[in-house]
């Protein structure tokens, strides 16, 4: 009964996955933008759910590992040397590969701030990827020659080619990426979910139960809590990789603080250790984050002048609020908890 | 060598303000087991409403009383919303709703202030220089404040019924039950008392370092850094914290200063380094979960 | 006369484990009343039930004719009920004065910590009064009133427990296993006092106690609970002679420390 599940849940995912791609296709192309930032929000929150749900942490920075990627893919793909880049086009590796490098320098980097900390409870790592994010943005400014800073920032004049098709930000190139990226989401869900079902599964699951219980039981729970760690960041470097892809062009001003608190809330709206419910999550705080932008850029809301932060506001104010009113009376997720209610109508109350 | 005092000098002023709420972070752990993200919003939220007040033509001391007032108020508040419901939230669950409360009070302080820096003029505009050390006022005040603060706050906890009743909720949760004291009150008494100190650090702080809506994620982390000198739960400890702190990264920003141009930004990089420094050689010898 | 406590079909569960399952019980003012039973067998769940620490899942509690069911711990200290918990629950970092100061603090509590502050402050001369009674009941703890209370021995400990639960005045005192990890000298010697404050003060006793002959000689009745259930309940002097009860927890007719 156990594998006919298992192959349906398969079967299903790819299903699903298939279909993301062929949407990508038909799809306005008007809508293709924040379609691709649902795949992107999607990959990061798999990785943070899975983390947030079985090994008890928050990383407050997955914005972090999300700007690293992105830094990581620019960097490699312009060629380090920050005068090169100036004169010689072909400075640089090729795109595709700067892309898979990232993920794996954003794991190093993940590995070596979680092996102190994973031993400790949740609020130290909360804590240190915070400052990560932080440290990390203002070392983006202050390396401008390096990184391009603010001003004139980091342009990627390469496109990102694989076997003859483009991916980028714009017309068909874009549909591209966001087939791609909606690909790699069905890819993380299958092996979210494979790793939930599989003997490191049931591991995390004792550690997700009682952590005391699970080392007694001989779990090394230090080192599954920092796999999934590392996990996490690499899923956040790949989108990050992806994402550069995307804009074409990076400044530090694409990733502040806001973005890893909103993964949490993404995580949290989505039920800790739900990998379906993180893409679901993504799909819902990105759309509501795009409603947000609009509202707040307007002159004017339901009579009131809006101030000329009124889109940080919203931002900041609303993704806070759902944060908190989740936590209180939704602390498993908000799709868990309509799931429960669904469930309990069908059982007839 | 005079830079090295300079350099100690300034690092024990902003060490004090974050000594101060480095204790209001192991004040509220050590008795609830919550860690209070807020904690530098509360401290923003000092020096902002001072500088309003002060922007009205208030006295500055009465500016300070009443900001701290309203922070404190606020304090009392947020202790409510991060006990949250009695078997359902869990501790993590409270870090998570602080988290939710700093960014609220942050979105709030940029509709009501703007995203510009604030800052009020600092109790004196005299300069002491002692032996070529430069001090303001300002140093001194904050230290004196921090000291005096952290020495009340030790005399409350050893010798009033409150204090008591505040420690004995850390020294055994079930005890304290079974007497007949209510936790959820004694939270919310600690989350006023933690905001009441952390918003004093913050107003302190302000005439050297503005603040603005976003400055409380510095701060928190750097209050916790301190704390977590003492493993969170140690108020001597997390002052001492502070004061280490402070001048550690004061001492790494200066003398760095000859390496790079740029190393005032990492004056956080400091604080996450010494950090991870005293948590790794903790956890040596303690694999808490 | 109404019962000074009464316990009728009490459940209660951690998740889905049951731990106790339907015990029903009752104590007059002034009795020694002992649950006994094996290790496991929910006494200390039923005591915490009783004393308000968890919401029973079915049952009534109800002392002198109030059903508390379900009441916080605070309002069940008011109406005199306090508990002597199990491994003493002191509260080590405060000196022992402090830790008796708080067992009268804790009855002013109804919610609010500044206004039970206030209260206190009010009434502190009735708790000085107390405290000296204390004082007087258990002299040693005068003499340690200074030390923190970790720093004391288990005897000692005990003691402050004692006290604490005393500083409020209760009508019943609940200890939840008195003699664990304490010499038989120091058992001997709290029994004693407990004897003598039911006796001359008329403080009820409610004992848990894994010890069923320490339970025997202090308490005149008993209740035998095994796996949240209560098989057995009669005078102590009965259920001495009772061979079940001999063989499983008397070591059938050897005497057992």
């Amino acid at each position: 009964m156990r594998l006919a599940a298992a192959s349906t849940r398969l079967v299903a995912t790819l299903a699903a996955g298939a279909a993301a791609v062929w949407l990508a296709y038909r799809l306005d192309p008007n809508d293709i933008p924040i379609y691709m930032n649902m795949g992107l929000a999607a990959l990061v929150a798999i990785g943070l759910s899975l983390l947030m749900g079985f090994a008890g942490q928050i990383s407050l920075g997955q914005g972090a590992f999300y700007a690293l990627g992105a830094y990581t893919a620019a960097i490699l793909t312009v060629g380090l040397d920050p005068d090169e880049r100036l004169i010689n086009p072909e400075a640089g590796i090729a795109p595709w590969a700067a892309v898979l490098v990232a993920p794996l320098l954003t794991a190093l980097v993940a590995a070596l701030v979680g092996v102190p900390l994973l031993r400790l409870r949740g609020h130290y790592l909360a804590f240190a990827t915070l400052a990560l994010h932080l440290i990390l943005i203002a070392a983006l400014f202050a390396e401008d020659s390096f990184t391009g800073g603010q001003d004139p920032g980091l342009i990627i004049a390469k496109p990102l080619e694989v076997a003859g098709f483009t991916m980028g930000g714009v017309g068909d190139a874009a549909r591209n990426l966001a087939a791609v990226i909606w690909g790699l989401v069905a890819l993380a869900l299958l092996v979210g979910v494979n790793l939930v079902r599989s003997r490191a599964g049931r591991a995390l699951r004792a550690i997700a139960t009682s952590e005391a219980a699970a080392a007694a039981a001989g779990i090394n729970v230090a080192a599954y809590k920092l796999r999934l760690f590392v996990l996490a960041a690499g899923l956040a470097g790949l989108a990050g990789g992806l994402f550069a892809f995307r804009l074409g062009f990076l400044s530090p001003d694409a990733f502040p603080v806001i973005i890893s608190i909103e993964f949490v809330v993404i995580v949290v709206v989505g039920g800790l250790g739900s990998v379906y419910g993180a893409v679901l999550g993504a799909i819902a705080i990105v759309w509501l984050q795009d409603r947000l932008q609009q509202l707040g850029t307007r002159e004017q809301l339901l009579g009131f002048d809006l101030p000329v932060q009124a889109p940080g506001v919203f931002r900041i104010g609303v993704f806070a609020l759902i944060l908190i009113v989740v936590m209180l009376f939704l602390p498993r997720g908000v799709l868990p908890a309509l799931g429960d209610g669904v469930r309990r109508l069908r059982r007839g109350g | 060598m005079t830079e090295f005092v300079q350099l100690v000098v300034i690092g024990l002023s902003t060490g004090s303000a974050f000594a101060l709420v480095g204790i209001s972070f192991a004040l509220i752990f050590r008795t609830t087991n919550i860690v209070n993200f807020a904690q530098g919003a509360f401290a923003v939220l000092g020096g902002q409403f001072t500088v309003w007040l002060v922007d009205k033509e208030w006295p500055t001391a009465a500016a300070a009383i009443v900001a701290v007032l309203l922070v404190t108020a606020v304090g009392a508040l947020v202790g409510l919303l991060a006990v949250g419901i009695r078997g359902l939230t869990t501790p993590l669950a409270s870090l998570v709703i602080t988290l939710g409360v700093a960014f609220v009070i942050q979105a709030l302080q940029l509709l009501s202030f703007g995203d510009r820096p604030h800052t009020y003029p600092s109790i004196s505009d005299r300069v002491w220089t002692v032996q070529g050390v430069v001090v303001q006022p300002q140093y001194v005040l904050i230290a004196a404040v921090t000291v005096v603060a952290t020495l009340l706050l030790t005399l409350v906890l050893r010798r009033t019924i409150i204090g008591y009743a505040l420690v004995a909720t850390s020294d055994s949760v079930r005890a304290a039950e079974l007497v007949g004291l209510s936790l959820r009150s004694v939270a919310v008494v600690t989350f006023a008392v933690s905001a009441l100190l952390s918003a004093i650090a913050g107003l302190l702080l302000t005439p050297i370092q503005p603040v603005n809506y976003d400055s409380d994620v510095g701060i928190a982390i750097n209050g916790f850094a301190a704390a977590a000198f003492g493993g969170l739960v140690s108020i001597r400890l997390a002052f001492v914290g502070g004061l280490v702190l402070g001048v550690a990264q004061q001492l790494v920003v200066g003398y760095g200063d000859a390496i790079t141009p740029q190393a005032r930004q990492y004056e956080l990089a400091a604080a996450l380094v010494i950090m991870l420094v005293l948590i790794g050689w903790r956890s040596r010898k303690e694999t808490v979960t | 006369m109404t019962p000074l406590l009464e316990v009728e079909g009490l459940v209660v569960r951690y998740g889905p484990a049951i731990a106790v399952d339907g015990v029903s019980l009752q104590l007059d003012a002034g009795e020694r009343v002992a649950l006994i039973g094996p290790n496991g067998a929910g006494k200390s769940s039923l005591l915490n039930a009783i004393c308000g620490l968890f919401k029973p899942a079915a049952g009534r509690v109800r002392v002198a004719g109030r059903d508390v069911t379900g009441h916080s711990p605070g309002e069940i200290v008011r109406l005199g009920v306090t508990q002597v918990p199990e491994g003493r629950q002191v509260f080590a970092t405060l000196p022992v004065e402090a830790n008796l100061l708080l067992g009268a603090f804790g009855r002013e509590f109804r919610g609010e910590l500044l206004a039970a502050t206030l209260r206190y402050v009010r009434r502190r001369g009735e708790v000085q009064e107390r405290l000296d009674r204390v004082y007087e009941l258990l002299p040693k703890l005068h003499e340690l009133r200074e030390r923190p209370a970790g720093q004391t021995s288990g005897g000692e400990q005990q003691m402050v427990a004692i006290g604490r639960a005393l500083m409020a005045e209760p009508r019943l005192l609940a200890v939840d296993e008195l003699s664990l990890g304490l010499a038989p000298l120091v058992v001997q010697g709290l029994s004693e006092f407990l004897r003598r404050l039911n006796e001359e003060e008329g403080v009820a006793l409610l004992l848990v106690e894994q010890n069923a002959a320490l339970a025997f000689e202090l308490c005149e009745r008993a209740y035998v609970l095994e796996a949240g259930r209560c098989v057995l309940e009669g005078p102590s002097a009965e259920l001495e002679r009772n061979e079940l009860v001999r063989t499983a927890y008397l070591g059938g007719g050897l005497e057992v420390a």
